[in-house]
């Protein structure tokens, strides 16, 4: 009996080999980025199949990275071959006017509900879905500090899990509504990413 | 396990993860902290193009706030790289690779200029692509020992990978690959030389580490 992991491990391996071949034939530069995605993937499944609760731990520092480079990759990539914004107003259809504060407002009550990182990811797909569809005039500055303040929190939140342990609920409390904020933030600013004055 | 870093001379603990110096990885980080306070203090290079075969040049002038934002980058590299010299965990070392790896791309990026621009795109695709072996052999690593403490492994008593060490290497040599686009003369002819020194330095840097890693565990 070969065990799971081998297996696993042979399966990625033979994803990355996919990948890397694919990414040796590719010419075009756009389809190469595309590509480079493919090989983050193979990477956090290698990461995944520790199948611990470190390797939870460690999937989302490699999440951050890869998608970090993807999006300067991305900026380069659009300096480099000059696009711009497309001259006058983009798509207009009846559902993007009326469909994205229902489902936005769907959206962020559940991802209270949840709270946490997940909930956070939750409601910042509705803040997302809301600032693709609608105009993009929002206050950056009101969202980044936002952001920044829920971070501070968040810290705080683990110093008193390390210097007070006996107030571990107020922490996990404290933990949970910040990363919520800082997760739906972070993840709102890509919905205003159209390169923009102030993108 | 042969030692090749010396005797700790300094060690920071926070439960299982440990920051520690030895006199090897404590020069190299002297070496980047020298460095980035050159990075801090100085101004860029006014670069002259000669035009060949006659008495004209071109005098390049490099705008503010582009200046700003290399510098910023400059910075931030030799912080990730002073953070890689000390850290003594396997998958922090990584992060702080990659970390370099993303900010020479961005210490390249910030010329507006179509050759400098390709060249950074190349080798930002190859720095994407080398986070799989990086991860992959710090995966690889604790899948089977169990344990990312570097002074943990170097103790012994685990039989650490062959193709997690190799892995581990690949990945470094992609993250700090900037210097062999040297031979990209764009990538190295934008205007601005101290920030650019950042890239070649960090990369040998790294790779020392990376040696030193792979030796020890």
């Amino acid at each position: 009996m070969i065990p799971d992991y081998s297996i696993g491990l042979l399966v990625a391996f033979a994803a990355a080999g996919l990948a890397f071949y694919a990414l040796m034939r590719e010419t075009d530069g756009l389809h190469r980025l595309l590509l480079t995605d493919l090989i983050e993937v193979v990477t956090l499944a290698f990461i995944a199949l520790i199948g611990t609760d470190l390797a939870e731990a460690l999937i989302l520092p490699g999440l951050v990275v890869g998608v970090s480079e993807l999006i300067a990759l991305s900026e380069i990539y659009r300096i480099k071959e000059g696009y711009t914004l497309p001259p006058g107003p983009g798509l207009q259809i009846e559902v993007m006017e009326s469909a994205p504060a229902i489902l936005a407002a769907l959206l962020v009550i559940y991802g209270i509900v949840l709270s946490g990182f997940s909930g956070g990811a939750v409601a910042g797909l509705g803040v997302i879905f809301y600032f693709l569809c609608r105009d993009h005039h929002e206050r950056f500055e009101l969202i980044e500090t936002a952001s920044g303040y829920s971070w501070v929190f968040w810290i705080v939140a683990f110093f008193v899990f390390m210097v007070f342990p006996q107030y571990w609920f107020f922490a996990v409390m404290l933990a949970g509504s910040a990363i919520l904020v800082k997760v739906m933030a972070k993840m709102s600013l890509i919905g205003t990413m159209r390169g923009g004055p102030n993108a | 396990m042969p030692d090749i870093g010396g005797a700790d001379l300094f060690v920071l603990e926070f439960g299982d993860i440990l920051h520690y110096y030895t006199p090897y990885t404590a020069t190299l980080f002297i070496l980047a902290a020298i460095f980035t306070g050159l990075v801090i203090v100085s101004r860029p290079e006014g670069q002259i193009d000669i035009a060949f075969g006659g008495d004209a040049y071109y005098a390049k002038e490099t705008a503010i706030s582009e200046m700003r934002f290399r510098r910023f980058m400059a910075i931030a590299c030799g912080l990730a790289t002073m953070g890689a010299m000390g850290s003594g965990d396997l998958f922090n070392f990584t992060l702080f690779a990659s970390l370099v790896g993303i900010t020479n791309v961005g210490i390249v990026a910030a010329v507006k200029n179509r050759h400098v621009l390709d060249a950074a795109y190349e080798y930002g695709i190859v720095a994407m692509v080398a986070t799989l072996p990086l991860f992959g052999g710090a995966a690889l690593i604790l899948a089977t020992t169990g344990t990312l403490s570097i002074p943990a492994l170097a103790a012994g008593g685990f039989a650490v990978p062959l193709i997690g060490r190799g892995l581990l290497a690949l990945g470094v040599i992609g993250e700090g690959m900037a210097p062999f686009y040297a031979a990209k003369a764009e990538m190295f002819r934008a205007p601005g030389a101290p920030y650019v020194i950042m890239c070649s330095l960090s990369s040998l840097l790294i790779f020392l580490r990376v040696v030193e890693i792979v030796i020890t565990i």
